[in-house]
C-alpha cells in the first residue's frame, strides 16, 4: 500500500517533467519500452530488487540496457531512482504512470464481462455508448465469463453496472424471500 | 387449518414478479485487502461516505470508519472469517441503522436490531440511524419530572429527573446493575392505570449490555421477566463473545431506541451496562485502524464517544411533545480508582453520579451508596415537594454521623449532642438498607424517611429498625391507607397530613417499644 503512494509520487513527477519539456510523447513512449523490458524479464527485476548489487552497478547496468533507446530525461529520472534507492519500485512506477497518462488523455478502462463473445459490431456499439455516457475515450477490457448467465457486467473504475442474469436472478430471490416474512 | 391451495402461492408469486423487469443495478465497489479481528481495510470504495454500511460477501455488513488515501478502515458486525483478501464489496449508501418500534419491547436483539432470543423475526418498518446528532439547546427544557427508582437513599437524596443522565460508578460486584435493575422494575408502576390517574406518565427501558457475561444477561433478562418488567423492556445485548465493533456500537443503538420513544413525547429510560466496556472495545477497534493512542492506549476521541452518547439523553420542549430520554450510564472502576481516564471523562459529561463503595458493600449497607460523594445536579426539582420536605435534612445529618463516626471510635466520653448525631446517624443508614429487586413506592418512602428524619427512631435499638420499619409500612397499608393515597395524589405534606402523620407515628411507636420490652 505505502509502495503505491511512493509510486504515484515518483510517476507525477516525471509526468511533471515531460510536460514541462513537451517531451510527453517521446517519454511516454521510453515508459512503455522499459515497461516491456521489465516485464519480459526476471533477471532485471531480480537484479533491480536486490540491495546486494551496488547503486553504481545498477547505474551501469541501466545505461548500457537502455542508454541508446529512450531519451535523456527518462535516463536521468532513472539515475534519480537508483541514487534515491526505490528502483525496486520501478513496475509499480511505470504503472502509474500509465494510469496518470490515462487520466490526461481522458481514456477510462472499461471491465467488461460477458457470458458469450460479443461480436464487433455489438463492441463498438458497446464502446460508442459508454463513450456517450462518460464523455471519455473508452478503452474495453473484454472477458467472457459463463456463470453470469446472459447480460453483461461493465466496471469503470469502483462503479459497477450490473446487467447480468445471475443479479436478476440473486435480486428476484431477496425480494421473494423478504415477501415470504411478511406478516399475514 | 386451510390447505394451501397451488394457484393461491403462484398468484403472490406472480405479484411479486410484475413489476420485476429487466432492469440493470448501478453500485460501487471495492476489494479486501486485509481482514482481520474486526477490522478490513478495503481499496477501492473510492466514493463511500464516513459510517456508511458496506456489503461483504456471506451477509456480513461493515461500517466505514476510516477514510484513508489509498484505502477505506472498515469495522464488521459480523463473522470475519469467512471473508477473504480479494473479495469484493459492496457500498450501500445507507448509514448503519438500526430498526425501531415497540416491537422492541420484551425481546432481546443485537446492535443491528436482530433478535437473539429465538422468538422469532422482528417486523418493523421504521428505522432509525445509529448514530444521530444530538439536540440542540432550542429543542430543550430543564428537567423537572422525577424518575422514581424506589430506592430511598437515591429518591431521597440524590433525586433523578427525567432526561437526566446520571452515572453508576462502583467496583465489581458493588452492585451497579442492582440499582439499574431495580430502577427498571422500578418502572411499572407507571405503566398501570392509577399512575395515569395521577398524571405519572410510563417510562420505557432499554438495558444495553455491552461486553458482559452471556449467562448475566439471560440472568437479567429472566429477572426483568419474572418481575414483569420485560414489557416494558427492550434489551440490547452485545455480549463478550460478539465482535468489538458490536460492542462499540451497542450503547448508540440503545440511544436510538429510546429517542424513537422521546421523539414520540413517551418517556425512556436507557441503561449503558457499562460504558467500561464499550471504551475497551472502542480502543480495540482504534488501534487495528492504527489510530493513535494517548492515554490509557484510549484514542483521542474517546471523550466524544461518551459525550456524543450521553449528550443524546434530553429532556424535550412541549411543543416536540415534552418527551424524554433519561440515561443511567455505568462504569466499572478498579480499586476505587475514580480518578481514571474513563471514570474521569464519564464523571464530567453526566449530571451526577452514584457512587458505589465496596467498604460499605463489604459492611452490609446495601445498596452501597456513598452519599457523601454522590450527587445529582438537577437537585430538588426533580422530586415531588413532600419528599423535599422530610429527606431535606438527610444528607446532612448522614454528612455529619459520617464525620463523627471515625472520631467516636477513639473518644469514650461523648457530650449529648454528640451522642445524639450518632444514634440519628446510625438509625438513618440503617433505615436507608434496602434489599435487591424490591423498590419502594415514593409514598412510603416519604413515611418510612419522616419517621427517621423526625426522630421516631432514636429510641428503638439499632437491630429492630428495619423490623420497625417493615411493621410501619404495614399499618400504614392496613390501617392509614388514605394517608399514603393522599401523598401519592397531593405529591405535597399538608400542615393537617403532616399533623396526622406524626400522630400515627407516635402512636405505632410507643406500641413497637411495648412490643420490644416484651
Amino acid at each position: 500500500m505505502r509502495s503505491q503512494r511512493v509510486a504515484r509520487r515518483y510517476a507525477k513527477a516525471l509526468m511533471m517533467t515531460a510536460e514541462e519539456l513537451r517531451l510527453l510523447d517521446a517519454i511516454a513512449a521510453d515508459v512503455e519500452t522499459i515497461g516491456t523490458v521489465v516485464r519480459n524479464s526476471r533477471e532485471l527485476r531480480l537484479f533491480l530488487n536486490s540491495p546486494v548489487v551496488s547503486i553504481l552497478r545498477k547505474r551501469t547496468a541501466l545505461h548500457e540496457l537502455f542508454g541508446t533507446r529512450i531519451t535523456s530525461a527518462t535516463l536521468s529520472f532513472l539515475d534519480l531512482l537508483v541514487k534515491k534507492q526505490r528502483e525496486p519500485l520501478l513496475p509499480e512506477i511505470l504503472e502509474q504512470f500509465a494510469v496518470l497518462r490515462d487520466t490526461q488523455l481522458g481514456i477510462v478502462d472499461a471491465h467488461v464481462t460477458t457470458a458469450v463473445d460479443l461480436t464487433p459490431q455489438q463492441l463498438r456499439a458497446l464502446q460508442a455508448e459508454l463513450e456517450q455516457q462518460t464523455g471519455k475515450h473508452v478503452r474495453l477490457n473484454i472477458a467472457a465469463d459463463p456463470s453470469i448467465r446472459g447480460g453483461l457486467v461493465i466496471r469503470i473504475g469502483d462503479t459497477v453496472l450490473d446487467a447480468s442474469l445471475t443479479h436478476q436472478l440473486e435480486r428476484l430471490r431477496e425480494r421473494f424471500a423478504r415477501g415470504a416474512s411478511l406478516p399475514h | 387449518m386451510a390447505e394451501v391451495r397451488p394457484e393461491e402461492v403462484s398468484a403472490i408469486l406472480r405479484k411479486q414478479l410484475a413489476g420485476f423487469e429487466k432492469e440493470s443495478d448501478i453500485y460501487d465497489v471495492g476489494t479486501v485487502l486485509q481482514v482481520g479481528d474486526g477490522v478490513a481495510r478495503v481499496y477501492g470504495l473510492t466514493k463511500a461516505l464516513m459510517s456508511e454500511l458496506i456489503e461483504f460477501p456471506h451477509g456480513v455488513f461493515g461500517m466505514v470508519l476510516n477514510l484513508e488515501e489509498d484505502n477505506v478502515g472498515c469495522i464488521l458486525f459480523g463473522e470475519a472469517s469467512k471473508i477473504r483478501e480479494g473479495d469484493t464489496v459492496k457500498r450501500t449508501g445507507r448509514v448503519a441503522s438500526l430498526p425501531v418500534g415497540e416491537q422492541m419491547l420484551g425481546r432481546v436483539i443485537n446492535a443491528l436490531g436482530l433478535p437473539t432470543d429465538g422468538r422469532g423475526p422482528i417486523h418493523s418498518d421504521s428505522y432509525l440511524p445509529i448514530e444521530r446528532k444530538a439536540l440542540g439547546v432550542i429543542q430543550r427544557q430543564p428537567v423537572k419530572e422525577p424518575l422514581q427508582t424506589g430506592i430511598k437513599a437515591v429518591d431521597g437524596m440524590i433525586p433523578i429527573g427525567r432526561g437526566q443522565r446520571e452515572l453508576i460508578i462502583g467496583d465489581r460486584q458493588t452492585g451497579k446493575t442492582a440499582v439499574a435493575l431495580d430502577t427498571i422494575i422500578n418502572q411499572r408502576y407507571t405503566h398501570t392505570p392509577e399512575a395515569k390517574e395521577r398524571g405519572i406518565k410510563p417510562v420505557y427501558c432499554i438495558y444495553v449490555a455491552i461486553g458482559q457475561k452471556s449467562s448475566t444477561v439471560a440472568q437479567v433478562v429472566d429477572k426483568l421477566q419474572e418481575e414483569g418488567a420485560m414489557a416494558y423492556t427492550a434489551v440490547i445485548a452485545a455480549t463478550a463473545t460478539d465482535p468489538a465493533p458490536m460492542q462499540y456500537i451497542a450503547p448508540y443503538a440503545g440511544a436510538t431506541l429510546g429517542e424513537y420513544f422521546r421523539d414520540n413525547g413517551r418517556h425512556a429510560l436507557v441503561v449503558y451496562d457499562d460504558l467500561t466496556k464499550q471504551a475497551q472495545a472502542y480502543r480495540q477497534v482504534s488501534l487495528l485502524l492504527r489510530r493513535p493512542p494517548g492515554r490509557e492506549a484510549y484514542p483521542g476521541d474517546v471523550f466524544y464517544l461518551h459525550s456524543r452518547l450521553l449528550e443524546r439523553a434530553s429532556k424535550l420542549n412541549e411543543e416536540l411533545g415534552g418527551g424524554s430520554l433519561t440515561a443511567f450510564p455505568i462504569i466499572e472502576t478498579q480499586a476505587s480508582d475514580v480518578s481514571a481516564y474513563i471514570p474521569t471523562n464519564v464523571i464530567s459529561i453526566t449530571d451526577g453520579q452514584i457512587y458505589l463503595e465496596p467498604g460499605m458493600f463489604n459492611a452490609g449497607i446495601r445498596p452501597a451508596i456513598n452519599v457523601g460523594i454522590s450527587v445529582s445536579r438537577v437537585g430538588g426539582s426533580a422530586q415531588i415537594k413532600a419528599m423535599r420536605k422530610v429527606a431535606g435534612r438527610l444528607r446532612l445529618e448522614l454528612a455529619q454521623y459520617a464525620d463523627l463516626e471515625a472520631f467516636a471510635k477513639f473518644g469514650s466520653d461523648l457530650d449529648k449532642a454528640t451522642l445524639q448525631q450518632l444514634r440519628r446517624g446510625s438509625r438513618l443508614t440503617e433505615l436507608l438498607k434496602q434489599g435487591q429487586y424490591v423498590p419502594m413506592p415514593v409514598e412510603k418512602q416519604v413515611v418510612s424517611i419522616f419517621s427517621g428524619t423526625s426522630g421516631f427512631l432514636d429510641e428503638i435499638p439499632l437491630e429492630h429498625v428495619q423490623r420497625y420499619e417493615h411493621e410501619l409500612l404495614e399499618v400504614m397499608e392496613l390501617k392509614h391507607a388514605s394517608i399514603l393515597k393522599e401523598i401519592a395524589e397531593k405529591r405535597d405534606l399538608s400542615d393537617e397530613l403532616t399533623a396526622s402523620l406524626k400522630q400515627v407515628l407516635t402512636d405505632f411507636t410507643a406500641s413497637f417499644k411495648a412490643s420490644v420490652k416484651a
